[in-house]
């Protein structure tokens, strides 16, 4: 069974530097991250393949080439196979020309199930999957917190998703496309020790426009009709620290701040 | 031999309660405290003990290692179970732990010579119980204080945190009782002094296991004075200003208990709630009124002197809270463990090492300076600090703490963390003349630099070593590299 997993590198919100004089995100030296979502989506695919020895993982990105080695890393985990798209043509594609672009070369693709993540954490991307779906003409679930051990058995899919505040489970028809969410808690593993300079490059394709023949019209800023209507920069304020003392008042301070935004009754 | 063999020779002088092969148990024992997170995942590498056992006196201590001798079984002494550099790790099929669990007697309190004896297995923690209520002390207080018992202290050199003033655990030993893997069992004789030829306490203190079971031991107390402690802490500005206040107090003869700086780092997780971004220095007195005074004053003479780097004085009940609350109990170690697997973390690491005044500010900032540029992992690190917290008349500790976002399997985490940030540590001491180890003890995973670390004066160690363990049963891997080990301490590809 092959498993293709959709896989979108992020900046690693959690460990951002902001200037708080300026009002800009220091970008320089920022690391990018798997993001979470699709990390778990990944973490699945990796343990079913662990658990499974007909199972075979391909992790596809679209990104510039600057993330191959992000890519590579991926591999390193247990991944069969890497595939990047990335070529200049495609600069300034939105998400629907990036779905076009996604979907073309997984119409000649083989597999059995997409996984993605259903939440992209740097830009609301999530429908991106979705839009890969309805052009490959295939069902499309998401909100998935966890896969059934019998998931991928006689042509089906079986998992439980969360959608505001309930949980339902549904069985799905093989080859679709589903979403998997960050709370599943599907734990992506770290490289091992002897990995950590595996060569992987004979597993790695990049693909380009030549490969998918779009015409300048389809792709691009060209080919993208979505239009941004204004950008706005999100104003943070550094967070005031209060130091108290280990006596009453600090004890009565603790107190009523957690009570102020909520963390007591 | 066989495990089973084995197991059916102990039932032969061993009552099945003294013979432990409870399969958690034996994990437990396959390592100690440096493979902490491994551990506490379930993924420990080295073979389980083939059992834990309990002798009930140093007779049957001695059958044990006669047996272990004469039948190449490994042996790993066992006291308190806070050994944090391997020391108790195990890298033999055949090994037996035995533990001191039953040799748990205090055996006398001898307030009028000031001394008191008790077997291998009494906690720290016990001995200062009984002693407080009589107006005396142990004098030592290792943060593990709860759970420490008295034959892992001498066994590992231990020190704690009042040793300005009361000295390591060499300074406080009198005598004590040993077993050698032949069966020969020495009792050294509690005298206050003696130039009978070398000080043979030597050899077994600091042994870590790998040349006698230490049986009983005898240490001096102390008068306490508990109502005449005073408490100084300070905000200074580096820790060059510490050290030469550290170094000012001891030289002009005071002995304060605690005299401790701390890097703004490590300040930053110790005094959270007073250290506005500085380092910290702090004091305790403690003793006989008029010495508490005199301590006091030398103190404050030496603040003075080196006023340009005080930035302010604090609270001395904040500094005396602090300290009330600074050991390490059972449950504070099963809290950590339990971290450990809900969410991926640990409380840190340490290496401490020691040089004289002049060196000890040199290595520290070699030290902070190449992990900083040359680990490979060093943006992973979230605490690079350090503090010094036993000084002598010649020079002090550095005691190095350090903590990182553990991106890496837990199998893999020493190797890709703490054993290439200890290697720097190790490296810039041995480079500058310091010692690596202050008072952990070498263990298991220091002994690649046990012959650097002695020079030519490691032929005395190694000759011990032929002297008393012919037959290498004795903790195989501690203090003493050994090849087989390697493929355990993974150092192949740092």
């Amino acid at each position: 069974m092959k498993i293709i997993c959709l896989a979108k590198f992020i900046p690693d919100v959690d460990h951002f530097v902001y200037d708080y004089e300026r009002n800009v995100l220091v970008r320089e030296n920022m690391d990018l991250v798997l993001n979470p979502d699709d990390a778990c989506a990944l973490a699945y695919a990796l343990a079913l393949k662990k658990n499974r020895q007909d199972v075979e993982v391909e992790v596809l990105s679209m990104a510039p080439l600057s993330l191959l080695p992000n890519l590579k890393e991926l591999l390193r985990l247990g991944a069969d196979r890497g595939v990047l798209i990335s070529d200049a043509f495609f600069s300034g594609s939105d998400t629907y020309a990036t779905s076009c672009i996604i979907a073309r070369y997984l119409a000649d693709a083989q597999y059995d199930v997409i996984l993605s993540g259903t939440h992209a954490l740097d830009g609301d991307t999530e429908h991106v999957p979705v839009q890969v779906a309805e052009l490959l003409g295939l069902d499309h679930m998401a909100y998935i917190v966890r896969f059934d051990d019998d998931s991928f058995l006689n042509g089906t899919c079986v998992f439980e998703s969360e959608f505001d505040n309930a949980n339902a489970r549904f069985r799905v028809r093989l080859p679709c496309v589903l979403g998997v969410l960050a709370e599943s808690r599907y734990k992506l593993p770290f490289v091992r020790y002897e990995n950590l300079d595996l060569n992987v490059d004979d597993r790695v394709t990049v693909v380009t426009n030549e490969e998918l023949g779009f015409s300048h019209e389809e792709v691009g800023i060209a080919g993208s009709l979505t239009k941004v209507a204004s950008t706005w920069q999100p104003q943070m304020k550094k967070k005031e620290q209060v130091i108290v003392g280990n006596d009453d008042e600090g004890i009565e301070t603790v107190f009523q701040f957690l009570k102020k935004e909520g963390y007591m009754p | 031999m066989d495990n089973q063999k084995i197991l059916s020779d102990l039932s032969k002088f061993l009552t099945p309660e003294q013979i432990n092969t409870n399969a958690d148990d034996l994990y437990d024992a396959r390592a100690d405290r440096y493979k902490k997170y491994a551990k506490a995942k379930k993924v420990v590498d080295t073979p389980s003990p083939t059992a834990i056992v309990y002798p009930k006196d140093a007779e049957e201590v001695q059958k044990l290692l006669e047996y272990c001798n004469a039948n190449q079984v490994n042996v790993i002494p066992r006291a308190g179970k806070t050994a944090t550099e391997g020391g108790l790790e195990n890298w033999k099929e055949h090994t037996l732990v035995i533990d001191c669990k039953n040799l748990d007697k205090i055996v006398k309190i001898d307030t009028y010579n000031m001394q008191a004896t008790v077997q291998a297995g009494v906690q720290l923690q016990r001995l200062e119980d009984e002693l407080r209520p009589l107006g005396y002390t142990a004098g030592h207080s290792p943060q593990s204080k709860p759970v420490a018992q008295y034959g892992g202290l001498v066994a590992t050199r231990s020190i704690g945190q009042f040793s300005t003033l009361y000295g390591g655990i060499e300074d406080m030993l009198v005598g004590l009782e040993c077993v050698f893997p032949d069966g020969h069992i020495s009792r050294i004789k509690n005298v206050s002094r003696r130039a009978g030829g070398p000080d043979i306490r030597h050899i077994a203190m600091g042994n870590e296991g790998s040349l006698c079971f230490i049986t009983e031991v005898t240490v001096k107390i102390f008068k306490y004075y508990p109502d005449n402690n005073k408490f100084y802490g300070y905000l200074i500005k580096d820790v060059d200003t510490g050290i030469k206040v550290l170094r000012e107090v001891v030289a002009n003869g005071y002995r304060p208990s605690v005299a401790r700086t701390y890097s703004e780092e490590d300040a930053k997780q110790h005094f959270y709630h007073f250290h506005e971004g500085k380092s910290v220095l702090i004091f305790m007195a403690e003793g006989p009124l008029g010495i508490v005074n005199a301590t006091g004053e030398g103190i404050e003479a030496a603040v003075e002197k080196f006023k340009d780097g005080i930035v302010k004085q604090v609270d001395s009940k904040l500094i005396e809270t602090w300290f009330n609350h600074l050991n390490w109990s059972q449950q504070d170690l099963d809290d950590e463990r339990q971290g450990m697997i809900d969410n991926d973390k640990h409380d840190g690491f340490t290496t401490e090492i020691s040089a004289d005044w002049e060196t000890i500010p040199k290595i520290y900032y070699n030290v902070v300076n190449r992990i900083r540029n040359e680990f490979p992992r060093a943006k992973d690190i979230t605490m690079l600090g350090g503090h010094s917290s036993h000084s002598y008349i010649n020079g002090t500790n550095m005691y190095f703490v350090y903590n990182y976002d553990i991106k890496a399997e837990p199998e893999d985490e020493m190797r890709l963390y703490h054993h290439p940030i200890q290697t720097i540590i190790v490296e810039e001491t041995l480079k500058l003349g310091g010692s690596m180890c202050h008072h952990h003890g070498i263990g298991k995973y220091r002994n690649q630099w046990t012959e650097e670390e002695h020079g030519s004066a490691y032929y005395m160690l190694e000759k011990l070593k032929a002297a008393f363990d012919p037959n290498g049963i004795m903790n195989f891997g501690t203090i003493f590299p050994q090849a087989e080990g390697v493929k355990y301490q993974q150092l192949d590809k740092q």
